[in-house]
């Protein structure tokens, strides 16, 4: 965007508030099997930070993403996600079987946690490319007087 | 008895936060009351018992709220 939201109230609100932001995400990527939450919550929670970082300081923002990664990144999740069920596929089970994941483990219990952690961590990747895309498609799109590139 | 009296509280604040996003002149103003209607939403969806669904509520609301200013400040309508 051609003019960023500026001052410094919004710079020192970032500076404080986006590592807490992020840390949280991660916290609930991991706890999700557990507690509330999952792969789209913390994807949506670790897109906040770039999101946020490019409204506030603009095109030169410390966690710019640009489109073209974005976009890949969006496939490369939902790569993880079905790399996960082929694997178990390739293994002998069922697609998205956990209990056929090609990992030691003493019991299948530790399998199942490991592969929802896996299909989890590829949807947060997915989620947080795809918010981050939305963005650009909101923002940059078109010229000065509004009309579509 | 209580929890059924905040409960229709809160309904009926959301009724009409909505009423009056659908009236109100100012694009801005409209965000703004969108995204107070959504907290009524995740209060809601607290006290029916469905963490999961209020906490992807409330990040889902922040995050359109974001959208829409970002798309405020693009076309340069602000309230006046």
């Amino acid at each position: 965007m051609k003019k960023p939201f500026g001052g410094i109230v919004l710079d020192t609100a970032f500076r404080i508030i986006v590592p807490f932001t992020l840390i949280y995400g991660v916290y609930v990527l991991i706890f999700g099997e557990a507690g509330p939450g999952g792969g789209f919550q913390a994807g949506a929670l670790l897109s906040i930070g770039v999101v946020l970082s490019r409204l506030i300081m603009g095109d030169h923002a410390s966690f710019n993403i640009s489109v073209k990664n974005s976009l890949v990144l969006a496939g490369v999740g939902t790569f993880i996600y079905a790399a996960t069920g082929w694997l178990a596929m390739l293994n002998g089970g069922n697609f998205l079987d956990y209990s056929y994941l090609p990992f030691k483990a003493e019991h299948t219990n530790e399998l199942h946690a490991l592969g929802i952690l896996f299909i989890e961590i590829g949807v947060t990747i997915c989620v947080m490319m795809t918010i981050i895309n939305i963005l650009d498609a909101v923002v940059e799109r078109g010229d000065e007087n509004g009309s579509a590139k | 008895m209580q929890i059924y009296l905040i409960e229709a509280i809160l309904l009926v604040f959301l009724i009409v936060t909505t009423i009056s996003v659908i009236f109100c002149k100012d694009i801005l103003c409209a965000a703004v009351i969108y995204s107070a209607f959504s907290f009524c939403a995740v209060l809601l969806y607290l006290m029916m018992g469905a963490p999961d669904v209020a906490f992807t509520e409330a990040v889902i609301g922040t995050i359109s709220t974001i959208y829409f200013v970002a798309s405020l400040k693009k076309i340069d309508r602000w309230c006046k």
